[in-house]
């Protein structure tokens, strides 16, 4: 309970919402009406039905169950999102860790490799990405980590450079402690804090970059299901037969929304007041 | 008023535009002039007559003529090639020589006259120049122009050079003025042909503007138009708006879902005919299992060839029989094209020792091509009751060529594509994409068959001079191939056109694709 | 001098950053699977054909030859023939670089005009009903699959209302019969120069639905930015004393507090420029508007090498010399950004 009082009301909605998409990924098999059509199984004769008692939220142009597709849809979004992330922390973490402790050449070196990455405007670099691989769900995890991984670095870079001149790093260092050993038991554990908040703060961006990629065709493979992709085939039906991208937008969007409260929540706690600069 | 007022009001007034309620439209003066405007979702490659093959047909079959034009068989009615810049011609008895007569007071857009010279400059610039369909023209080994209304081509074998004279690539002729300038001078928007149109202005990517050729030698039709607009709406959701909205004239390539609703509009006419393109997934002959011809006909068994008539065509494609669609001589409507049939394509798998072998086979065909990825969805669907994994892959096309082109042996299983005759000829398809191949261009299935080659060789010969005996000779190929189910051949893409209904004169011609050619239309 | 060697420092980075990207793009694009020479050589094009293609295109040379043309023809803004169209590409991005430019600006002003004020006014009334919706609207506005909300602003004002046209730059009534002359690319400018405000109008029009999609994401920002900062400010001391001697509230809102919030502006102008560039991928897409995202997602899916290279180049430019043009004038407005 005092968990969700901290957080108030719309960071408790929040996470609710994200809880309920997390247990229909897992249970997916369970909770969707047809299993088999979100995993793409087609079913011609039910091509573009309406919503319905039986179709909830209709069909596709294959006949298949828009809620089922949703459903099994929310397992590639909800993965792709914390993939990415995860990918990007992996990357920029330690280069900004190292950048930001050795500084001189290194840092010179490491954040101008990063500036370089982001000069670009991020869909963009993610397509050329996503281009270069091809389709396919990994693929595209990969080409938005890509655009993902400097800001990280730069956070880190920033925060290990607070830290580096703290007294008990100086100590460590003048005791002899080695480098690899200072940077993980004394710097890593201070960095890697505020770059974690960061990073559930980044869900809903990354899924929402996700989906546009694979609204422009260079998401996951057919017959998987995934929002980005439904919405761009419902978009030739659209607005005569709502349904068929109305059904996955609004999820992308509930799901981004979802992230995006419980990430203000969040933030809300950790930020406290500012140091006026002044 | 405090400032909340304010912001109320503003965002009233801001409501409340004069448009509101209305559709929106410009109101502009009309000067009164008739357009034809055309919602292209393709965009124009080449102007260039010489090397064009591709879309921008449509815009040059417009502004250039060539000596014949080709008038497909309709209900049993044969096909015919018409007069259009050759008023008559004949061929010698081996079908070596050709003698085209000219129409007579033909001008160029740049007031000269057409002659002899004038066409065969054109068609030695596009030979020299040996690009786009240029191999057309292949067995031309010599053009005379013994007087200015005569052509005289002499050939290294017979062929049917009535039909490849009106083929919509290649075959174009050009002012003799226009001769010596490169393709850029075209692809600037400069124009140079006969046609009842001249070419105004080419903005790339975005329209192309013809007004018409007042000295044009056919005439103009009562009611006739002044300009066709070629918009190019890359984007069928836009292209249906504007049809709908009255802002096009005509338009293809719109949803087979959304054409029921456009059936409905009394504004617009929908008209459904066979095309001359077909899809079909070659199998790799060269790789274990499907080069054994069995598993191959177990594939093809596994197809829902109706499903995918249904789902992905609405209806409006029709079964492929062969490789040969509707329309064209050498199409063969007893074709034993097998039917879906999972207990069949179960016990042939059996047979070779492979039922519920957990086969892992892979499909190329091209990114963003909906027809192609429903026909592999159902189809996956159908293998996996076989315990056979299709992977549906997705390519740019280029990627899928070149990766089709290199060994066989780490190929995709099974090629997807689509054919249409650069000229209407049988030979075109089963040469181009079955007739064996040192290093496969085309035939992507790597199909070789000697008898195969053999036959179809002898029948193009014979097409110029016996074309009874070598459409025979086409229909025994073609059967060879499905026998040994070389490709699943899926089905036939219907041409569909929408138009305005208000146009008169509107003639489907699926000799020259999505080709409309504005000079037979009024309004 | 400080400040001059900030300004030296930032330019070498700005240029260094082109150089990277410039690798960059070239290595991306050897990844990218396809047959550059296939391409070229047209539709459906004959083995003979792509041999000639690959000859005139010198596919064959060693990598560091290719790369050493590649780019001294980026650095002479030569960008060469497209391997689609062979059209030159320099004559593309002159009508597709405006297209863009036009569209970024716009909805820049668009995000400021409507982010900046929302965050003055629900700073001034913490807490109300105002404050709440107006926090609402920014967390949806921020949440909003850009591509989504572009299909539901054209079935509303579009083809629901009808009150708003759903594609394109201008009618095509005006394109086809009665175009505007080329002068400098930007509708709105071109169509003053002329002297024809009924297109102007009709421009103008044609911006508004495009130019919101792409004003939606930083317009919340914004919004939120400007509302943190104005309460920060506000408690400050000196906005104190200004209340304790009497000046009036307005003044005090737009005045003192405002004055102190440029780098914040500036920051926003650059977020909601970033945004445009990037969202014009899918935007000009859905609106069909002939511009640089378009322009480089058809290349990408076509896989036009020399066409993906230029436009990603052009548009990376555009984004680096935005950042480094606001970089440098907050380095100039306050002089402690140049010493960090």
């Amino acid at each position: 309970m005092s968990v969700l009082r901290r957080l108030g009301l719309g960071g408790s909605l929040g996470l609710a919402v994200i809880l309920t998409f997390a247990l229909l990924a897992v249970a997916a098999p369970l909770l969707a009406p047809y299993p088999g059509q979100g995993m793409g199984d087609p079913n011609v004769t039910a091509k573009l039905t309406p919503p319905s008692a039986e179709f909830w939220l209709g069909t596709d142009h294959l006949g298949r169950d828009l809620l089922s597709r949703v459903i099994y849809g929310t397992r590639v979004s909800m993965s792709a999102g914390l993939m990415i992330v995860a990918v990007s922390l992996l990357v920029g973490l330690p280069v900004g860790l190292l950048a930001g402790y050795f500084g001189g050449w290194v840092d010179e070196a490491l954040m101008r490799v990063t500036d370089v990455f982001l000069a670009f405007p991020a869909l963009l670099l993610a397509v050329l990405m996503a281009a270069a691989l091809g389709p396919g769900l990994l693929n595209s995890i990969v080409a938005v980590s890509v655009t993902w991984w400097p800001w990280y670095a730069r956070m880190a870079r920033a925060e290990v450079l607070v830290l580096r001149g703290q007294p008990y790093v100086e100590a460590a260092r003048l005791m002899g402690v080695s480098h690899p050993r200072i940077l993980i038991r004394h710097i890593l554990p201070g960095a890697a804090r505020p770059l974690l908040v960061q990073a559930a703060l980044d869900f809903g961006p990354a899924l929402l970059t996700a989906s546009a990629l694979s609204f422009l065709g260079l998401g996951v493979l057919p017959p998987t299901a995934d929002w980005g992709k439904m919405v761009d085939e419902g978009r030739k039906f659209f607005p005569d037969r709502w349904w068929v991208s109305t059904a996955p937008g609004v999820a992308i969007f509930l799901l981004a929304l979802a992230f995006s409260v419980l990430g203000d929540a969040l933030r809300g706690r950790e930020g406290g007041k500012r140091d006026d600069p002044s | 008023m405090n400032r909340r007022e304010v912001l109320r009001s503003a965002a009233l007034v801001a409501l409340a535009t004069p448009f509101a309620g209305n559709r929106w439209t410009m109101a502009l003066a009309q000067d009164g002039a008739r357009i034809f405007t055309l919602a292209y979702p393709t965009g124009f490659p080449d102007l260039d007559p010489a090397t064009s093959f591709s879309n921008d047909g449509a815009v040059l079959a417009n502004v250039y003529e060539s000596l014949t034009r080709y008038i497909p068989g309709t209900d049993g009615a044969p096909a015919t090639v018409n007069p259009l810049l050759a008023e008559s011609w004949e061929t010698s008895a081996d079908g070596l020589t050709w003698t085209f007569r000219l129409r007579a007071g033909v001008k160029f857009h740049d007031g000269s006259d057409l002659t002899a010279e004038a066409v065969k400059g054109s068609i030695e610039r596009t030979i020299t120049i040996a690009g786009g369909a240029a191999f057309i023209w292949y067995a031309v080994t010599g053009i005379a122009a013994p007087d200015p209304q005569t052509v005289v081509f002499t050939l290294s074998s017979p062929q049917p050079l009535d039909v490849i004279a009106a083929s919509g690539f290649a075959a174009w002729i050009i002012s003799p003025a226009a001769l010596d300038k490169d393709n850029a001078w075209f692809n600037a928007g400069n124009g140079a042909g006969t046609g009842p149109f001249t070419l105004d202005r080419y903005e790339p990517g975005q329209r192309v503007i013809l007004n018409r050729f007042a000295g044009y030698w056919g005439g103009a039709p009562e009611g006739g138009f002044d300009t066709v607009a070629f918009e190019i709406v890359e984007d069928a959701v836009l292209d249906q708006s504007m049809i709908e909205g009255g802002q096009a004239d005509w338009t293809y390539g719109l949803p087979y879902e959304n054409l029921e609703a456009l059936q409905a509009n009394p504004d617009l006419s929908v008209l459904v005919n066979p095309s001359f393109e077909t899809l079909f997934g070659m199998y790799n002959t060269k790789r274990a299992p499907l080069d054994r011809p069995k598993v191959r006909q177990a594939l093809s068994l596994a197809f829902p060839y109706d499903d995918v008539i249904m789902a992905g065509t609405s209806g409006m494609g029709s079964r492929a029989m062969g490789v040969i669609p509707n329309g064209i001589w050498g199409h063969d409507p007893a074709a034993p094209v097998p039917n879906t049939d999972l207990d069949a394509a179960r016990a042939l798998l059996a047979e070779e020792g492979l039922a519920d072998s957990g086969l892992e086979l892979v499909m190329t065909y091209a990114t963003s091509d909906q027809l192609e990825s429903t026909a592999g969805e159902l189809w996956k669907a159908n293998l996996a009751q076989l315990g056979i994994t299709l992977t549906l892959q997705p390519m740019a096309w280029e990627a899928q060529w070149q990766l089709a082109k290199a060994d066989p042996a780490t190929a995709q299983d099974i090629f997807v594509m689509y054919w249409w005759p650069t000229y209407v000829t049988p030979y075109d398809y089963l040469l181009n994409l079955f007739h064996s191949e040192e290093s496969p261009v085309y035939n992507l299935g790597y199909y070789a068959n000697p008898a195969f080659d053999a036959l179809i060789d002898e029948a193009a010969t014979l097409s110029g001079t016996d074309r009874a005996r070598a459409e025979a000779m086409f229909i025994e190929a073609q059967r060879m191939v499905i026998a040994d189910a070389a490709a699943v051949f899926m089905l036939d893409k219907p041409n569909i056109h929408i138009i305005r209904s208000d146009i008169k004169g509107y003639k489907d011609n699926a000799a020259y694709g999505h080709v409309v050619f504005v000079n037979d239309l009024n309004r | 001098m400080d400040l001059a060697r900030y300004i030296l420092r930032r330019a070498l980075l700005s240029a260094f950053v082109v150089m990277g990207v410039t690798f960059l793009v070239f290595v991306v694009a050897q990844v990218v699977p396809s047959d550059p020479a296939a391409l070229y050589a047209g539709p459906r094009p004959n083995a003979e054909q792509i041999e000639k293609a690959r000859v005139t295109l010198n596919l064959d040379a060693p990598l560091p030859e290719r790369f050493a043309r590649f780019a001294v023809s980026m650095a002479t803004g030569d960008f060469g023939v497209s391997y689609k169209s062979r059209r030159l590409i320099s004559q593309d991005l002159r009508v597709y670089l405006p297209a863009t430019l036009e569209l970024a600006v716009s909805s820049t002003l668009l995000a400021l005009l409507i982010g900046i004020p929302a965050g003055v006014a629900t700073a001034a009334r913490q807490g109300s009903w105002g404050d709440r919706l107006g926090s609402l609207g920014s967390i949806l506005a921020v949440a909003m699959p850009t591509f989504f909300f572009a299909m539901l602003l054209q079935m509303i004002f579009a083809s629901w209302l009808g009150i708003l046209p759903l594609s394109g730059r201008l009618s095509r009534e005006i394109s086809i019969s009665d175009p505007l002359p080329f002068i400098t690319g930007f509708n709105l400018i071109d169509a003053m120069l002329a002297g024809r405000p009924q297109v102007f109008v009709d421009a103008l029009w044609h911006l508004i639905l495009p130019a919101l999609t792409l004003a939606a994401y930083p317009a919340g920002i914004a919004m939120r930015l400007t509302r943190s900062a104005m309460i920060d400010i506000l408690s400050r001391r000196h906005i104190t004393a200004a209340r304790a001697l009497g000046l009036p509230e307005r003044r005090i809102l737009y005045g003192h507090a405002l004055r102190n919030a440029v780098g914040p502006a500036l920051t926003m102008i650059g977020l909601s420029f970033a945004f445009a560039l990037t969202g014009s991928v899918l935007v000009e897409i859905i609106f069909a508007w002939p511009g640089l995202g378009r322009y480089v997602s058809d290349s990408i899916l076509s896989k036009d090498f020399p066409v993906i290279a230029a436009a990603t180049l052009v548009v990376t430019v555009c984004y680096v010399l935005m950042n480094l043009v606001i970089d440098l004038t907050q380095a100039v407005v306050d002089p402690r950004v140049a010493l960090k």
